[in-house]
């Protein structure tokens, strides 16, 4: 259809190159291909442009406006100078050096509006799934729909906001709606056609194991979503995956038992979803305490012997490590200080409660918060200080608790919770100790969900309640430089490499921020236009 | 003058002649009736055209089919504009009644609304085939579900974004209202020598985002380039009403109102 006489085309310049599965596996490059990074979850690049030097140079490089956001959580993905970003059932590619838009999609009959953690790419297409349970896949050089298929009901209560995560073959999709109740559940879909290989429930079904851990009448409404990531094992084909809180979020009463299986890391067979094993971190939680922080994948010497481990900073107060190959139990430290629902934790792995801390009609004062130790903010291992950056908080609140019956997708929780003082830090932790080796206090009680990066020069990066992007020195937590993006940080930051160069880039509430080391703007001479009638 | 082969036009898509329910966000009755809409078509011939135009495309008043930014509006708000003008401009209150109000919703959604959502006159069968075909070429440039080519827009979803008018005019007259940002045809001369043709995406005065016609991503910056020649038509040919058959033609624009991302909306509501 078109006229253009294309004789001659100059691939020079051209970009967007297919992604490939080994790609993803050899990730981190100089792009950014999946949310972490890389898929132990390390969120760490290896470019050194950027050290402890020169990090007070950094200067704003472009700033893209995402058009009608208002608090994005997403992860951009970065591949051969194209940046993919999402906003709830919005797409947009992004030119990475300029932030000049090439293409926007917009899924406009969406049947909901909600919260996007960002994009998965793999061969030549881009995936991404509405609020309203539908994977896109489109082509990422123009956005064009390849096919868009429903993999969830919203009349069950599932919505989407979980970041596509592609694995080999598989694009891995993750449930939300556990607030309101919902059975949760971890899918694979076929890259190539969107169509379901296999799906994993996280809450069994009457009769199954593990049913036996839920008394009364709501197993089926039981909650765990599985609305973050996950991280992927290659040699063990393993992916890890963490569930939500059990619903009503506060009151316990209508299902007594561990409620498996909820609050846990889950270790699943990539090809056919069959679970390996689980951990539950919050047996029977009844403060909101879902899962959802990162399974960091490390190989490390523990009592003598190399062990694969998984790391894991909870909600609960605890910072963990297992054996990610069989899920046992190595060890857990307290995250924060001030931890007042739990003693510690046994040999075995489960929590030593302290009796009386369940919600109230009364309210009940628990330390942590129901935001948590931590949260779904990104963290960042940085093996060149061997190190484990984690956003903290120490805050406590006034849980209370409903008697009113529970009543699915009502928006019931069973009851509620405050947010109370507290401040936020952000830890280094040694994974060997699980102790700090500094921390960095930040103003502001915790209304940001910014997470950490880090790269091989040794540099930090991370956000703060006030909407500063911030750099501190990795190995001992000294500041080198903020900026202030004068609106709330909602998301975590990457970092990822063109023409040598190395760029942060982080969403805030509304809008996408680049930076990048300070170089003098050359003079562009304008060119010769010549328009054909 | 211009009115009545305006509105020839729209008769001519079958829009105003559709006998089945029109799928709509409103259960009101008139909505896809084809006496409403005929009656609705009187009043806007009478009370609206001064405006908006015999054909919805404006004039004094906003162009009601190919608007900057295009999204199906709901039958409610149609009725409330129409009954309650729009306060601050020259959109005046109605006096019509209750009927007459929801025949003119009726007429206004079915010039409007979106392809997917009416019954079109042809056939879509052979509208794929003349899609695919070498007579018309669609299939070079335009993709469907990720079939076709790259450098023309993505039509996987135009019958639900985009009114049979609109459709109609973007095959006869491509160049006509153009909105050209993202589809400038241009040819770049870099600096070193070599020449890139093909679609801007997006450009400025320091960087250019470029689509060549194998659909391959150039990201250029200005510093790099001599020089630029822009096209100011459209690079789609513009002689499909004589290349086409009107069955052809009709064919062609019931296969692309069949287009949709999402299942066709069921009858009585479009899913919220």
């Amino acid at each position: 259809m078109i006229r253009l006489s294309l004789a001659l085309a100059v691939f020079c310049l051209s970009a967007a190159a297919q992604v490939r599965f080994e790609d993803i596996l050899k990730s981190p490059g100089e792009g950014w291909l999946t949310y972490s990074g890389s898929y132990n979850g390390w969120r760490y690049a290896p470019g050194r442009q950027i050290t402890p030097q020169n990090a007070g140079s950094l200067v704003p490089k472009w700033v893209y406006h995402v058009p009608d956001a208002r608090a994005m959580q997403m992860t951009p993905l970065v591949h051969d100078g194209v940046m993919y970003v999402t906003n709830s059932n919005n797409v947009y590619a992004l030119d990475a050096r300029t932030g000049r838009l090439i293409w926007k999609y917009s899924d406009a009959r969406a049947a909901r509006q909600g919260t996007n953690r960002g994009v998965g790419i793999l061969g030549d297409r881009v995936y991404f799934t509405s609020a309203d349970n539908y994977l896109t896949a489109l082509d990422h050089r123009s956005g064009a729909v390849v096919f868009a298929k429903k993999f969830a009901d919203l009349s069950t209560g599932i919505t989407s906001s979980a970041p596509v995560f592609i694995a080999r073959d598989k694009v891995i999709v993750g449930t939300s709606g556990s607030d309101s109740g919902i059975r949760g559940y971890i899918m694979a879909l076929s890259a190539s056609t969107g169509d379901e290989l296999w799906r994993t429930y996280t809450i069994p079904a009457k009769g199954e194991p593990g049913s036996e851990t839920w008394r009364g009448d709501f197993l089926e409404w039981g909650g765990a979503g599985t609305w973050l990531s996950g991280t992927y094992d290659p040699d063990l084909n393993t992916i890890y995956w963490t569930t939500g809180n059990a619903w009503p979020d506060f009151n316990g009463v209508w299902r007594e038992g561990d409620n498996l299986y909820t609050s846990s890391l889950l270790a699943l067979d990539l090809d056919t979803g069959k679970k390996k094993w689980h951990f539950q971190f919050t047996p029977h939680d009844t403060h909101d305490w879902d899962a959802q922080s990162w399974p960091v994948l490390l190989d490390m010497d523990w009592q003598g012997r190399l062990r694969k481990v998984v790391l894991h900073a909870n909600r609960n107060g605890f910072f963990y490590m297992l054996d990610r190959v069989t899920g046992e139990f190595l060890r857990a430290t307290k995250l924060i200080d001030n931890v007042t629902w739990a003693s510690g934790i046994d040999p075995k792995g489960r929590p030593i409660v302290i009796p009386g801390k369940d919600p109230t009609p009364q309210g009940n004062w628990v330390c942590p918060s129901v935001k948590g130790a931590t949260n779904w903010m990104s963290q960042t291992y940085n093996p060149g200080t061997g190190l484990l950056y984690v956003i903290t908080l120490e805050q406590c609140g006034t849980y209370t608790s409903s008697a009113q019956r529970p009543v699915p997708m009502k928006n019931f929780s069973g009851g509620g919770a405050t947010e109370e003082g507290g401040q936020v830090f952000l830890r280094a932790l040694n994974p060997k100790t699980g102790n700090r080796v500094w921390e960095y206090p930040m103003t502001g009680i915790g209304s940001m969900w910014a997470g950490t990066v880090s790269n091989a020069g040794g540099v930090v990066f991370a956000g703060d309640d006030d909407g500063n992007l911030l750099a501190l020195e990795a190995k001992t937590g000294k500041h080198l430089w903020n900026f202030n993006v004068g609106e709330r940080l909602t998301a975590s930051p990457i970092i990822y490499e063109l023409d040598g160069k190395q760029y942060v880039a982080i969403a805030s509430a509304q809008a996408i921020f680049n930076f990048g080391l300070f170089e003098p703007v050359k003079s562009v001479p304008l060119p010769k236009i010549t328009i054909q009638k | 003058m211009r009115r009545l082969p305006l509105i020839g036009v729209l008769l001519s898509t079958g829009l105003t002649a559709q006998h089945s329910q029109y799928l709509s966000d409103s259960k009101n009755p008139a909505i896809g009736n084809p006496k409403a809409i005929a009656a609705g078509a009187a009043l806007w011939a009478t009370s609206c055209t001064g405006c908006h135009g015999a054909d919805g495309s404006g004039g004094r008043g906003p162009n009601l089919v190919r608007r900057t930014l295009w999204h199906p509006i709901s039958d409610e708000s149609i009725y409330r504009t129409i009954r309650e003008g729009v306060p601050g401009t020259d959109m005046p209150p109605t006096k019509l009644s209750d009927e007459e109000t929801w025949s003119l919703v009726a007429f206004v959604k079915s010039m409007t609304g979106p392809a997917s959502e009416n019954k079109v006159a042809g056939s879509p069968e052979a509208g794929g085939q003349i899609f695919r075909g070498t007579k018309a070429g669609c299939s070079n440039c335009h993709s469907i579900r990720g079939e076709g080519g790259r450098i023309g827009p993505d039509l996987t979803d135009i019958g639900a974004s985009r009114p049979v008018a609109v459709l109609k005019e973007s095959i006869l007259d491509p160049s006509k209202g153009l909105h050209m940002a993202g589809q400038e045809a241009i040819t770049v001369n870099l600096k070193n020598g070599k020449q890139i043709q093909g679609i801007a995406r997006n450009r400025n005065n320091y960087s250019l985002q470029l689509v060549d016609r194998t659909g391959n991503l150039h990201l250029l910056s200005m510093l790099d380039v001599a020089s630029l020649t822009i096209s100011a038509r459209s690079p789609m040919p513009d002689d499909y009403g004589r290349r086409l058959s009107p069955q052809e033609l009709q064919d062609l624009i019931a296969f692309l109102a069949r287009q949709t991302v999402r299942p066709p909306a069921p009858a009585g509501g479009v899913p919220k």
